[in-house]
C-alpha cells in the first residue's frame, strides 16, 4: 500500500519547473488516508450493529452477563493512546533524517502496544471465562469487536517491526514516506481504540 | 522546410526512447506481470464480459423456466441457485468491474493525461484479487454448492438451519475478497485522480467522466465495509455459531437488512454513476457542444453518490419500521431525484441544442436516456410508502431496477464499448451492424421488461420458479422471455461485430469522432506511455483546443515534458494541479499475483473450515507484502 518514492530530483527541463517548493502530499500518505477511511467505515459499522443490538433488546448485557470493569480497559487503552506521540515523532524524525532517534521512538512505542495487546489478550481471555460469545449477541458482537481491533494492532506491531528493519539499513524517501504511512496507521487504531472500550465498558 | 524536418527527427527520437524505457515483457509473463492500465484494463474488461456471459445465460434460463405455467426447465432449488447467481454475478462481477476496472483503469489515466494509475502493482493486485474472488464464487456452482438465498441473502434463510450448504459461505467470502478488489480499484482511482491530473487540469477543467469515477471510488469506499460486516457477522453465525442474526439468542434477523441496504443502496449509484460519466463522455462529442451546466452535472454527481447513503431504508418499507423512520426515508428518496434529474436535463438540454450526429454510441446514450426516465419514474413511485407495501416482492419491483440497472447502467457501457472500440484497437466497427444491435437490444429490453410492471400489479411474486395457469400473467411473460431471446440476439449481433471489426475494421486513426478529451489525442491503440509529452491542459475540453494540442507537438521537439529518463510520470498539485514533483513508477511485477493467490488461498481454507493453513496462508500474504516492498525506487538518500 505505501507509496511509490518521489525522485530527489528530476533532471532535464523538468528541473527548472519543479524549482519551487514541492506541496503535494506523496501517494503512499494519499492512500494511506484512504485506506484508513475506509477501516473506519468498516468499525463504524461494528460500533453501530453493537448498538442495534443493544437498543432492540430489553436486557444489556444479555444474559445475565455482569457489565464489564472499567478501569482496566480504560487504563490499557490509555498507554496505547500514549504511544501515538513517539509514533509521530518517530515518522518527523525519519523525515528530518535522523534515522537513529526515529528507530528508538518507533521500538519504544512497539514495544508498549506489544505489551498492550498482551495485556489485552490475557484480559480477553478472561473474559471467556465468564460468559460464551455463542451464548448470546451481546457475548458475540463484545468479542468480535475486541479480537478485529486487537488484530488491527497485532497487524501494526508486523509493520512497525518491518519499519524498523528497513530504517535499520538506511533512511531513503521511501522509508520515510513509509514511517509517515505506519505513523498514520497507528493513529487510526489508537483512536479506534478509544471508540471501541468505550462501547466496551457503555453498560458499565 | 528544414527546420520542421529537423523537429520531426527530433519528436521521432524521443519517442522511440520513450518505447524503449516502457517496453513490456511478451507473452504470457508479461500479462501476469504487467502493471500497465491499459493491460489491466483490458484483462478486466474480458474477464467482466466472461461474467456477462455467465450471467446472461443464468437470465435466460430464468425466463425459459417461465415462457409459461408449470414449467421444469429448471427444478425448484436450480431455480434459487440461478436467480441468486445471476444477481451476484451482474452486479459484483459484471457492472462494479467492467465499470471501474476497465472504463476507468483504461480511460481515467488517458482523460487526465497520465501514464499509469497511482500505484500499478495495487492495480494488477486488484484485477488478480477479482479473478480469483470470481473463480471463487463459481466453484461453489461447480461442486453443486451454489449460493441460492437471493443475491440480498436475507436471514433467517440464509442461516445455518434454513440453508446447511456450503453456497451461502460462497457467497459471503466472496463478497468479502471481491470486495478487497474493488476497495484498492477504488482507492487507486482517488488518488490518481487527484495527483496525477496534468499540468493545468485544476478540478474545474477535469472531465466530468472523471467526477463521476471519482464519486463511484468515494462511494465504494464507505458502501463496501458494511457488507464486509454483514457478511462477516454472517460467517461468524455460520461457522462459529456467534448469534448476531439468530432472534433466539439476543440477535437481530432485521439487522441483516439493515446493513445490507446501508451496501446495496450506494451500491445502486455505484453501479449507475460510471453509466454517467460515460453518458457525458459521449454527448458533448456527437453534440459538437459543450455539455450544458458542467459545474452542475459535476456537483450532482458527487451529489448523488453521498445521497445516496441515506436512502437504504427505503428497500425495508414491508417490514414494520417505525412510522417516522419510514417517513424520512421516503423523503430522502425523493430528494435524490433532484441531482439526478439535474443531469437528465444537462444531458436531454445538451443534445437538443446542439447537433447531434445519431452514431451507433450516441443512439444508446438516448437510450438509456429514455430507460432511465421509465426506471426513475418507477422509482419515484416506491417512496409512496403505501404503494411500496402494495409492490413489494413482486415483479413490479423487478421491472423497476432492470430498467435501471441493465437500462440505465449497462447501455451506456455498451454505447461506451462502442465508442471507445476505435481508440483501444486502432479499428472502427461497422456502423450499421452496430446501430441494429442497438435497436434490437433496446426492443429486447423494453418487451422483457415493460410487461413486468403489469404482472407485477397483478400480483405476481419474485423469486417463486413457476406460476399456475389462468392467473392472467401467462401471456404477459411468454412475451417477457421473447423479448429477452431478442435482446440476448441483439448482444450476440455486437459481440459479432465487434469481434469481425478487430480484424477487419477499417483504421482508426487518432481521433475518428472528433471527441473532446485527451485519449483521443494520441494513436489508435495508444502506447504504453500514454503520451510522448505531458499535455499542458487549459479548458475542460482539452481536445478541442487545437493550440494547446499544437504546442504539444513543438514541446515535444523541444524535449519539455518528454520525461523519458524512466517510468516518469509527473504529480501535481490537488486544486489547481500545477506540476509538483516526478514520479518513478514500478514496472512490471509478480508480487500482485502472488499475494492475490495467497488471499485465494486464504478464503479457500476459511471456506474449508482449515483454519490453521488459513492463518499459514494469512503469513505467506504478509510475507508477499514485504517482498513487495523490497524493491524501491531509485533515489538520492
Amino acid at each position: 500500500m505505501s507509496g511509490l518514492a518521489r525522485r530527489a530530483e528530476p533532471s532535464g527541463a523538468t528541473a527548472a519547473a519543479l524549482a519551487h517548493r514541492r506541496r503535494a502530499i506523496p501517494n503512499g500518505i494519499w492512500g494511506a488516508l484512504l485506506f484508513v477511511a475506509t477501516e473506519t467505515a468498516l468499525f463504524g459499522t461494528l460500533i453501530g450493529s453493537y448498538f442495534y443490538l443493544r437498543f432492540t433488546s430489553s436486557q444489556w448485557p444479555q444474559g445475565g452477563v455482569a457489565a464489564p470493569s472499567v478501569a482496566l480497559p480504560l487504563a490499557l487503552t490509555a498507554a496505547l493512546v500514549l504511544t501515538t506521540a513517539p509514533v509521530l515523532l518517530g515518522a518527523r524524525a525519519a523525515r528530518a533524517g535522523r534515522r537513529d532517534n526515529a528507530i528508538a521512538l518507533f521500538a519504544l512505542a512497539l514495544a508498549v502496544q506489544a505489551s498492550y495487546l498482551a495485556w489485552q489478550i490475557v484480559a480477553l481471555h478472561d473474559d471467556l471465562q465468564r460468559f460464551s460469545p455463542r451464548a448470546t449477541a451481546y457475548g458475540a458482537i463484545y468479542v468480535t469487536l475486541l479480537v478485529l481491533h486487537h488484530a488491527h494492532v497485532a497487524l501494526g506491531l508486523a509493520l512497525e517491526g518491518w519499519l524498523i528493519a528497513r530504517l535499520s539499513r538506511g533512511l531513503t524517501r521511501y522509508r520515510v514516506t513509509t514511517a509517515q504511512v505506519v505513523a498514520i496507521y497507528w493513529v487510526f487504531v489508537n483512536a479506534v481504540a478509544i471508540a471501541v472500550v468505550a462501547t466496551q465498558v457503555s453498560p458499565s | 522546410m528544414a527546420v520542421l524536418d529537423d523537429a520531426a527527427v527530433l519528436r521521432r527520437r524521443r519517442v522511440e526512447r520513450l518505447e524503449r524505457v516502457w517496453e513490456e515483457r511478451s507473452g504470457l509473463l508479461g500479462w501476469l506481470t504487467t502493471t500497465n492500465h491499459k493491460r489491466i484494463g483490458i484483462m478486466f474488461f474480458f474477464t467482466a464480459l466472461a461474467f456477462f456471459a455467465a450471467g446472461g445465460v443464468e437470465a435466460l434460463l430464468i425466463r425459459t423456466q417461465l415462457i409459461g405455467p408449470d414449467q421444469h426447465v429448471l427444478s425448484p432449488q436450480a431455480y434459487d441457485e440461478v436467480f441468486t447467481l445471476h444477481g451476484v454475478t451482474m452486479i459484483f462481477l459484471f457492472v462494479i468491474p467492467i465499470s471501474i476496472g476497465a472504463f476507468g483503469n483504461y480511460l481515467l489515466p488517458l482523460q487526465i493525461g497520465a501514464r499509469d494509475l497511482a500505484f500499478p502493482r495495487l492495480n494488477a493486485f486488484s484485477y488478480w484479487v477479482y479473478l480469483c474472488s470470481g473463480i471463487f464464487v463459481y466453484v461453489g456452482l461447480a461442486i453443486g454448492q451454489a449460493p441460492d438465498a437471493g443475491w440480498f441473502d436475507y436471514v433467517p434463510l440464509a442461516s445455518k438451519q434454513f440453508s446447511p450448504s456450503a453456497g451461502i459461505d460462497f457467497y459471503a467470502l466472496g463478497l468479502i475478497f471481491t470486495g478487497v478488489s474493488s476497495t484498492a480499484t477504488a482507492i487507486n482511482l482517488i488518488v490518481t485522480t487527484f495527483k496525477l491530473r496534468a499540468p493545468g487540469m485544476s478540478l474545474n477543467r477535469m472531465p466530468l467522466f472523471c467526477y463521476a469515477f471519482l464519486a463511484v471510488s468515494f462511494a465504494l469506499l464507505f458502501a463496501l465495509p458494511p457488507l464486509t460486516v454483514a457478511t462477516g457477522l454472517l460467517e461468524l453465525e455460520r461457522r462459529l455459531g456467534l448469534p448476531f442474526y439468530e432472534v433466539g439468542r439476543g440477535g437481530s434477523a432485521l439487522m441483516w437488512q439493515h446493513l445490507f441496504w446501508i451496501f446495496g443502496h450506494p451500491e445502486v449509484y455505484i453501479i449507475i454513476l460510471p453509466a454517467f460519466g460515460i453518458a457525458t463522455s459521449i454527448i458533448p462529442t456527437f453534440t459538437r457542444r459543450r455539455m450544458v451546466a458542467f459545474p452542475l452535472v459535476a456537483i450532482a454527481e458527487i451529489l448523488v453518490a453521498f445521497i445516496g447513503f441515506g436512502v437504504w431504508a427505503h428497500h425495508m418499507f414491508a417490514v414494520g419500521l417505525p412510522t417516522i423512520e419510514t417517513i424520512y426515508f421516503a423523503a430522502a428518496s425523493l430528494i435524490i431525484v433532484i441531482p439526478s434529474a439535474i443531469q437528465l436535463f444537462a444531458w436531454i438540454t445538451t443534445i437538443v441544442t446542439g447537433t447531434p450526429i445519431f452514431k451507433t454510441p450516441l443512439l444508446w446514450i438516448v437510450g438509456f436516456i429514455v430507460l432511465f426516465i421509465i426506471g426513475g419514474l418507477s422509482g419515484v413511485m416506491f417512496a409512496a410508502i403505501p404503494f411500496d407495501q402494495q409492490t413489494t416482492d413482486t415483479y413490479f419491483v423487478v421491472a423497476h431496477f432492470h430498467f435501471v440497472i441493465f437500462g440505465a447502467a449497462v447501455f451506456p457501457i455498451l454505447g461506451g464499448i462502442y465508442y471507445w472500440f476505435p481508440k483501444v484497437t486502432g479499428r472502427m466497427y461497422h456502423e450499421r451492424a452496430g446501430q441494429a444491435s442497438f435497436w434490437l437490444t433496446f426492443a429486447g429490453t423494453t418487451i422483457t421488461f415493460m410487461p413486468m410492471h403489469v404482472v407485477g400489479l397483478l400480483g405476481m411474486p419474485r423469486r417463486n420458479y413457476t406460476y399456475a395457469p389462468g392467473m392472467g400473467w401467462t401471456g404477459l411473460n411468454l412475451i417477457e422471455t421473447l423479448g429477452a431471446y431478442l435482446l440476448a440476439g441483439g448482444l450476440l449481433l455486437m459481440t459479432a461485430n465487434l469481434l469481425v471489426s478487430i480484424f477487419r475494421g477499417a483504421p482508426a486513426g487518432e481521433d475518428p469522432w472528433g471527441g473532446d478529451t485527451l485519449e483521443w489525442a494520441i494513436s489508435s491503440p495508444p502506447p504504453v506511455y500514454n503520451f510522448a509529452v505531458i499535455p499542458k491542459v487549459t479548458s475542460a475540453y482539452a481536445m478541442w483546443d487545437a493550440a494547446d494540442r499544437g504546442e504539444d507537438l513543438r514541446r515535444l521537439a523541444r524535449g519539455e515534458m518528454v520525461l523519458a529518463d524512466g517510468h516518469e510520470q509527473p504529480a501535481s498539485t490537488t486544486l489547481d494541479a500545477q506540476l509538483d514533483d516526478v514520479l518513478e513508477m514500478p514496472t512490471d511485477s509478480i508480487w500482485p499475483l502472488l499475494l492475490a493467490l495467497a488471499l485465494a488461498g486464504v478464503f479457500t481454507m476459511l471456506l474449508t473450515g482449515h483454519l490453521t493453513t488459513a492463518y499459514v496462508f494469512g503469513g505467506l500474504a504478509l510475507a508477499l507484502l514485504g517482498c513487495w516492498h523490497l524493491k524501491e525506487p531509485e533515489e538520492a538518500t
